[in-house]
């Protein structure tokens, strides 16, 4: 209380320091006047009264300074003092004063910009009301002499639980359902993410209805009305937020879907609608539906009462039949599953930037001290008239302070300005609600961020240079520059460091630059020169439909000058995804792989020759029997000889196969590849409705030519049913988009690593100038004695070589430790490879010594007589 | 060095000690209580009379006094002090403590 009665006095006292002074004034007037008075009572002169008085009181001006320094203000003033005297030292060294603060301005910069991502990241990746009461749900099914099998729980796990128990407020099950062909109205056909959830899905995330209702358990019956929620932003720029909008339908995959409400704003911007999940009775009881399930406890229940509570009600039944072992429930919060995926990539980025933060800490600290020796004489004079030590280091530190806030203020508008092209560069899937930005949390780190900083790179030189004092008089004597013993030293040790540190930063960034290189190196099976991919989709869903126009496009694109070949493929291949099938051979065995429907001529569009056998041919499609299996599928499953062999297609719909041809391993999906076998099929000549087939289209153009996507549009949009045109993308971007994320990190990496590179460089470059400058006279005497210019320029980069040398032992040994943070993210590189490590050694010293030899030839040039004349 | 800061905290604290003495019996301004003083002590503001309102000062901060403006009887302005509550309780324990001294003193005087 005490405390902050004197802080609130203390800052009054400053906007009042004439109210004060007045009042002390009037007082001790009064005093003095009473005094007068009593005299002259006793019979004295006036004058001599007042005279009298006076003496007795002693200085009034000093007892008023003394009055006004315990009233108000002391403290704060001198703050004040030391803020400005501050301010006025750092505009005298303007060259000084702007490396250190565009140092700290990165160092801060780098962390405030990171540090929002974390803010985005970990700390509200969940943006929803009580983001803590989140869970998701898992059944365990215990098996005798088995591993448990984990599932999705069934709807009808879900309904139990929240009919049953008072434990979970709701629970539901859904997804975003990718990009699904949707028309509005009579609208434009678009592709959007379309949601499918079950009852209580979006209540469980607390996006309750701003319109109409929400997906009630009636709409997820089979056969039931399809409804749908609208997204806010969606309903925004598609109905122009008409509030009679409840009622009106929207086609989703050609299918007429009912609104029946709108959510709120800020609730999973990107996805348009919300689609009612509708489930067959038989698979009410389906658990593991590939699907994840959500919950919200109510408030206050732990996971292990949760846990307890749901195991009690589960239905005893299991997928495999009924079981003597009662199913256990799985309940994790979701905070932590949904932060698990990017905490590695957070930690190293965050590593990272530590560093960065701390070379520029190191750095400022070897310039302040630096600088420092040219101040011996300036604070041996203000501690010989009367400055303690605790006045020096508070003014030292003032410095400091002042240095790290004007870094820190750039720092955070160099942040802002570069967080759109952060958020683009880093390689997390960012939570989609929780937009990155400069928010208050942000800047009370970079606060924090800079108080710390100015006490890691104040405190030391502060505190060294305040010891100065100590030897005034032969500070004084000597002019001030026998100062170097007091920092040559600690600068020493601060180059060690900063070294090392930029030791471990270059290694990461390097390993990770090289791990790239070997990413995009990779032979992918196919020649991407050339190759044009178009996403076309019919919205009507009826095979044979899809499989003629499909046909009749690519005689139409075959025909176009411009084409070489053309052929297709299953859209989902070139995402490296796909649907996987597990034919029976003749063999006996099951073959499982990616079934990849393709039109004749694929393979020739993509520059790929048989290994064995033939491709596929226009003939072909008559049976659609003919099938090529991929040279991983031939050896693992005929020992490489697969031509000949029939499969069996064990689905729903039989069919036969007969193997024709073996064609390389193509990475349909780009460098990243785990090896899966694959097999290429025909459509199906009698087709049934319900299987599907989206295609791209594949074509080889002839050198030099490229045919424009409006082009291909007009051909795709004039065979009659509507379809919808996806982007025309060469093969080139398609392997390119694949490795975004390794792109990413890899760009953030390097671009960290610049940044500590270029840190560390500065210091030693800077460091070494300033020891030159303060040492100009012992080398004006050196050379007057007869030293070569040679020697005294070894001399100075001799002074840095030690440190250099220790700091890159001691960063090999941090580097051990720290790459193995990136591990997981090298592609084909191991983290101590030596190549890398060697490399990064040889270019480290290589440019410390240049960082050190530059500044240092200067000394060669001092001329003796005008070195000793500077005294 | 370090005598003398003894010495003047001592001095401090005497001073201290008879201010909050004098003001237990009422509010009074500076040169009232500086007339008391004089009248206990000739020493303790034998040097100069004006080393009293730091004092003031001092104490009011620590708030074991307080202040305001109120007219004397002769109608003129001045600035009264009186004892606070934290005021009163140091008064108790620094006379308990000097009670405490002096016995122990006389204890050993009187052997």
């Amino acid at each position: 209380m005490i405390a902050l009665r004197v802080a609130l006095a203390n800052v009054r006292a400053l906007f009042r320091r004439n109210v004060i002074t007045d009042e002390i004034r009037e007082e001790l007037q009064f005093h003095m006047e009473m005094r007068a008075a009593e005299y002259a009572r006793g019979g004295l002169e006036a004058g001599d009264a007042q005279r009298e008085a006076r003496r007795r009181f002693g200085n009034p001006a000093v007892i008023q300074d003394r009055g006004y320094d315990v009233r108000g203000g002391g403290m704060l003033e001198t703050i004040v003092q030391d803020v400005k005297y501050g301010v006025r030292q750092l505009r005298r060294q303007p060259s000084f004063s702007i490396v250190a603060i565009l140092t700290l301005a990165l160092g801060i910069g780098v962390s405030t910009a990171l540090f929002s991502v974390i803010d985005a990241a970990l700390l509200r990746p969940l943006p929803y009301p009580h983001p803590e009461e989140l869970v998701t749900l898992n059944v365990e099914e215990p098996r005798p002499n088995e591993e448990a099998g984990s599932y999705a729980p069934s709807m009808a796990d879900i309904r139990v639980w929240n009919t049953q128990t008072a434990i979970v407020a709701y629970a539901g099950t859904g997804r975003v359902d990718g990009f699904v062909p949707l028309i509005v109205d009579a609208g434009t056909p678009q592709r959007l993410n379309v949601g499918l959830a079950s009852e209580g899905f979006l209540e469980t995330y607390g996006a309750f209805p701003i319109l109409g209702r929400g997906i009630q358990v009636d709409d997820t019956r089979e056969g039931a009305p399809k409804v749908g929620v609208l997204g806010h932003a969606f309903w925004r720029r598609e109905f122009g937020g008409d509030p009679d909008v409840v009622g009106r339908t929207v086609r989703i995959q050609n299918e007429p879907v009912t609104i029946v409400g709108v959510l709120p704003a800020g609730f999973f911007n990107g996805t348009a609608v919300w689609q009612a999940k509708q489930f067959k009775p038989r698979w009410l009881q389906n658990r593991g539906s590939g699907e994840g399930v959500i919950g919200r406890l109510r408030p206050g229940v732990t996971l292990a009462q949760a846990t307890a509570a749901l195991e009690a009600v589960t239905p005893a039944g299991t997928t495999r039949g009924p079981s003597p072992v009662a199913s256990r429930v799985v309940i994790k919060s979701m905070y932590d599953e949904e932060t698990e995926g990017f905490r590695a990539t957070i930690r190293t980025l965050s590593l990272a930037v530590g560093l960065i933060l701390l070379i520029a800490c190191v750095n400022v600290a070897g310039l302040t001290l630096a600088r420092g020796a040219t101040r011996d004489v300036e604070l041996a004079i203000r501690a010989s008239i009367g400055a303690g030590r605790g006045r020096l280091v508070r003014q030292l530190l003032t410095e400091s302070l002042l240095l790290a806030a004007a870094g820190a203020s750039l720092g955070v508008l160099l942040a802002y300005a570069s967080l759109d092209s952060l958020v683009a560069l880093v390689p997390l899937s960012l939570p989609p609600n929780s937009p990155v930005a400069i928010n208050l949390t942000v800047l009370a780190f970079a606060l924090g961020v800079t108080i710390v900083t100015a006490l890691l790179f104040g405190l030391v030189p502060a505190l060294r240079l305040s010891r100065a004092p100590k030897m005034i008089s032969s500070t004084l004597s000597v002019g001030g520059r026998g100062g170097a013993p007091l920092s040559t030293r600690a600068g020493q040790w601060l180059i060690a460091i900063e070294v090392a540190f930029a030791l471990v930063l270059v290694t990461g960034s390097a390993l990770i630059l090289r791990s790239f290189a070997r990413l995009v190196s990779v032979d992918l099976g196919y020649d991407t020169a050339n190759a044009l991919t178009l996403e076309v989709e019919p919205l009507d869903q009826s095979l044979p439909l899809r499989r003629d126009y499909y046909l009749s496009l690519l005689d139409a694109i075959r025909k176009l000058p411009e084409v070489a070949s053309a052929g297709a493929i299953d859209q989902m291949a070139l995402k490296g995804g796909g649907s996987w099938g597990f034919p029976t051979a003749d063999t006996g065995v099951d073959i499982p792989g990616f079934q990849r429907s393709v039109l004749p001529g694929y393979f020739e569009a993509m520059g790929v020759r048989p290994l064995a056998g033939r491709l596929l041919q226009e003939s072909d499609r008559a049976t659609g029997e003919a099938v090529l299996v991929s040279d991983t599928s031939s050896r693992r499953f005929f020992g490489g000889n697969a031509i000949g062999h029939t499969l069996r297609s064990s689905d729903k719909t039989p069919r036969h196969w007969q193997i024709v041809g073996v064609v390389p391993d193509i990475r349909h999906g780009g460098p990243l590849w785990n090896g899966d076998p694959e097999m290429y099929v025909l459509p199906d000549p009698a087709a049934s409705a319900s299987s599907e087939m989206t295609l791209a289209m594949v074509m080889r153009l002839r050198d030099g030519q490229s045919v424009p996507r409006e082009r291909l549009k007009q051909i795709a949009d004039s065979f009659g049913p509507r379809v919808l045109v996806g982007k025309a993308r060469s093969a080139t971007a398609l392997v390119s988009e694949s490795v975004t994320t390794q792109r990413h990190r890899m760009l953030l990496l390097t671009l960290l690593g610049a940044f500590g590179l270029m840190l560390t460089l500065v210091g030693i470059f800077s460091m070494t100038a300033y020891a030159v400058a303060r040492r100009t006279r012992e080398i004006g005497v050196r050379v007057a004695l007869g030293a070569r210019p040679g020697q005294v320029v070894g001399a100075m980069v001799r002074d840095v070589a030690w440190p250099v040398a220790l700091g890159l032992l001691a960063g090999l040994a941090g580097t051990y430790y720290a790459t193995q943070l990136i591990k997981s993210f090298l592609f084909h590189t191991k983290p101590h490879d030596p190549a890398t490590l060697v490399a990064v050694v040889v270019v480290l010293a290589i440019a410390a010594f240049l960082a050190a030899w530059l500044p240092a030839r200067r000394a060669a040039a001092v001329d003796p007589l005008i070195a000793l004349r500077s005294e | 060095m370090k005598p003398a800061t003894t010495n003047s905290d001592q001095l401090h604290g005497t001073l201290d000690m008879l201010v909050l003495k004098v003001l237990d019996n009422g509010p009074l301004h500076g040169y009232a209580i500086a007339v008391r003083l004089e009248r206990m002590s000739k020493d303790v503001l034998s040097v100069e009379e004006g080393s009293l309102y730091p004092a003031l000062y001092r104490m009011e901060r620590r708030g074991w006094l307080a202040s305001n403006w109120a007219a004397t009887d002769t109608g003129r302005r001045a600035r009264f002090y009186k004892l606070t509550k934290t005021g009163r309780a140091q008064l108790d324990a620094e006379t308990a403590s000097w009670m405490r001294l002096t016995t122990a003193v006389a204890d050993v005087l009187n052997g």
